[in-house]
């Protein structure tokens, strides 16, 4: 690459992902995975010497988002994390080729011998999750006994994990799973961001167009505030997720929970009403804005529905 | 008129961090604790102490950031005047007496007044000599300024106004009135609207105090009855001031009091000592409802200072910020009206037996609770925020 770091912008990864976003969307799962590594996508954050792009974890942002707004079914986000934290491990080289394909278990540890809350498990080679004592632990899939978990999302479900037999492939200490887990929380608000974003797009368009009464329903004010509202708060999560990026005045980190947990009510509100203003169309199979809604309240459960914002809380009123 | 630059005040090429540090060692020691809402000495300012205080901001070069130093400003950047204002925020003091003449008075002037204006003005409303009440809301011109009837007419160097305002916060202390008037007729809906800079104690003005939502004189009425006023107290020609306003109004409505989000960080911090300084009320600190609230509170406050602080970002970068404004301001608003009905919640449980710093909250957020119901009124409703964003930033049609 003949550019330096000081070179490339963030937001130029969003558009040049969406092209090969939506190249791999109609693909074969494993066939998506050659797009996304042949475009750099997969190993933007790993290590240079793995292959990789070796960009910090705002590059990776403007990607997910872009998978977010566009929908896309494959596990793009953990494999760029997953990529990150292995460094210069020949397992992250293949990550960022495209040769194996790696999720994560939001809840759940190895400790436990159970974990859950992974997306695409089923087609995922690695599969991520805690060791229970404060690092992580990459595991070989084949080794995890599967229960598919289609109650939210029987298309795309996510897969609770046995591991009693699971060969570990990896390990993460616990700085690296710590990094992990804080550059996971950015890049899923970023990504429900972005699904919100995307349903608000089409819904805009749908009510600039769609007529009724003799004028596009965009001309009905209760329509045009709660367009309004919606984009206000998808606006809001945006600015949230993108200071994450940055240290505080004092150079600390800042919490990540209090902003997933306001981008993940934000994306559920922005996609529920844009369901809403789809009419009797948006409670169809047909208008995919239920995929984004699903992906939402997955994450959403995976944080624990509302415990994000609960810990948030609890962790402030501990600072005073 | 340049502002004799207090030697303590650190020059900007020293960095932000250089500043911040400064602007929070001068304030931590300075605030009075009388005037800090969570202090037990605490006590409601009168005008000649706030007066004070503010002058004495300015002069440790805490006000007055981005003003041109030709009329007494630090001449510095958006940058500095965010770093200054989250220091602010952190404190619990007082707001501006005199907000209307620094955020907007002072920047219409800088647009459009004649160099004597400025330098006649600006100075004066930096070090607090002046203060400024805002004309333009008429009984029948709230949100819609095409409806005002205040009249200008012109005799020879000098205009006659008659008319009435509302609403005009502060303007029985003010000693001017960013006056917006009209030269022609209603029929004229935006066209040939003419502002002023009155003295409040020119004859025919009367001030009739109204009494708001928290018992306070907030606002008023005011009445321009056959007030004469000499052609130099014009700001700008027909039209020129008012576009300037609206011009004024879309960047401020993004930049005024910039230091909210760092002010209701500031709060919740308040109320969260108050809790844990009564044995009631910190019961209610264990409770899963109110742990959830609060971080809900703590992430929109974050995704405040995020609009905030990429507003400050883009203009610093040359952008213009246009309707962007306004999502600023819904947010703040909205998120803070719901900040103080779970703060009222709360501190509606403390009693006469509960501890000194809960009754001091008690007092302190039932009023904020109450004041803040005017949060989504003033400064454009937030049915106007919502037009505007539906408008000017989406793009929706109202026809085919």
């Amino acid at each position: 690459m003949s550019m330096t770091d000081n070179d490339l912008k963030p937001e130029e990864f969003g558009q040049a992902a969406a092209e090969a976003i939506a190249d791999a969307q109609p693909r074969e799962f494993r066939e998506a995975a050659q797009v996304l590594a042949n475009a750099g996508l997969c190993g933007v954050c790993a290590a240079e010497d793995a292959g990789g792009l070796g960009l910090g974890i705002e590059f990776a942002l403007p990607i997910v988002a872009e998978a977010g707004r566009l929908r896309l079914q494959w596990p793009l986000l953990e494999t760029i994390l997953i990529a990150k934290a292995l460094g210069d491990s020949p397992l992250a080289a293949q990550l960022a080729r495209g040769e194996r394909v790696a999720t994560l278990a939001l809840q759940g540890s190895l400790a436990e011998g159970f974990a859950g809350h992974a997306r695409h498990a089923a087609q995922s080679d690695w599969v991520l999750v805690a060791d229970g004592h404060g690092g992580g632990a990459l595991l070989d899939r084949r080794t995890v006994e599967l229960q598919s978990d289609e109650a939210m999302d029987p298309e795309f479900p996510q897969a609770w994990l046995t591991l009693d037999k699971a060969e570990v492939l990896a390990t993460l200490d616990a700085a690296a799973f710590a990094a992990l887990q804080r550059d996971s929380r950015i890049l899923i608000a970023g990504l429900v961001n972005g699904a919100a974003e995307g349903a608000l797009l089409t819904t805009a368009e749908y009510m600039s167009t769609r007529v009724q009464f003799g004028r596009p329903l965009s001309a009905k004010q209760a329509v045009r505030h709660l367009l309004a509202r919606m984009r206000l708060l998808q606006e809001a999560s945006n600015a949230g997720a993108q200071r994450l990026l940055a240290k505080d005045e004092y150079g600390r980190t800042r919490a990540t929970g209090p902003v997933l947990a306001n981008a993940l009510g934000n994306a559920a509100f922005v996609l529920e009403k844009s369901i809403h203003l789809h009419g009797g169309m948006g409670f169809t199979w047909e208008v995919p804005l239920h995929y984004a809604l699903r992906e939402v309240r997955k994450f959403d459960a995976a944080f624990g529905a509302g415990a994000l914002a609960q810990q948030s809380g609890r962790d402030f009123i501990e600072s005073v | 008129m340049h502002m004799q630059k207090n030697p303590a005040i650190p020059d900007a090429a020293a960095g932000p961090a250089v500043y911040r540090e400064y602007a929070r060692q001068w304030l931590g020691a300075n605030l009075p604790a009388h005037m800090r809402s969570d202090s037990l000495d605490y006590r409601t300012p009168t005008l000649d102490e706030c007066r004070d205080w503010e002058a004495s901001m300015y002069q440790a070069g805490l006000a007055g950031m981005t003003w041109p130093k030709a009329y007494g400003g630090l001449g510095l950047t958006l940058r500095e005047h965010l770093v200054v204002n989250k220091e602010i925020g952190a404190l619990p003091m007082p707001e501006s007496v005199s907000s209307i003449g620094k955020e907007l008075a002072g920047p219409i002037i800088q647009t459009v007044g004649t160099e004597e204006q400025k330098q006649q003005f600006l100075p004066a409303i930096l070090a607090m000599r002046n203060y400024w009440c805002q004309g333009f809301s008429e009984p029948d011109a709230g949100s819609d300024l095409a409806r005002l009837r205040t009249k200008a007419t012109q005799e020879g160097d000098s205009w006659r106004i008659n008319g009435q305002k509302i609403w005009t916060s502060g303007a029985a202390k003010a000693h001017y009135c960013l006056l917006l008037t009209r030269t022609g007729t209603v029929a004229d809906k935006h066209r040939g609207l003419l502002m002023f800079a009155v003295p409040m104690d020119t004859p025919g003005i009367r001030v009739v105090p109204i009494k708001s939502i928290d018992g306070k004189d907030s606002f008023a009425e005011v009445f321009f009855d056959n007030v004469v006023v000499p052609d130099s107290a014009r700001l700008g020609a027909p039209d020129e001031g008012w576009n300037a306003a609206i011009r004024v109004l879309s960047i401020e409505r993004a930049t005024n009091r910039m230091y909210r989000a760092w002010r209701f960080e500031c709060e919740l911090r308040q109320l969260i000592a108050a809790c844990k300084s009564d044995p009631v009320l910190a019961t209610l600190l264990d409770d899963g409802y109110y742990q959830r609230r609060i971080g809900e509170v703590v992430g929109e406050i974050d995704a405040l200072k995020g609009l905030v602080e990429r507003t400050v970002n883009q203009m610093v970068a040359g952008d213009r910020i246009g309707a962007r404004g306004s999502l600023t301001k819904l947010y703040w608003s909205e998120c803070h009206q719901a900040f103080m009905g779970l703060a009222q919640s709360i501190v509606s449980q403390v009693t006469p037996r509960s501890s000194a710093l809960a009754r001091r909250a008690r007092k302190h957020f039932t009023t904020a609770y109450l004041y803040a119901r005017a949060e989504t009124i003033y400064a454009g409703t937030s049915e106007v925020q919502l037009d505007i964003i539906a408008q000017r930033i989406m793009n929706l049609p109202k026809d085919l």
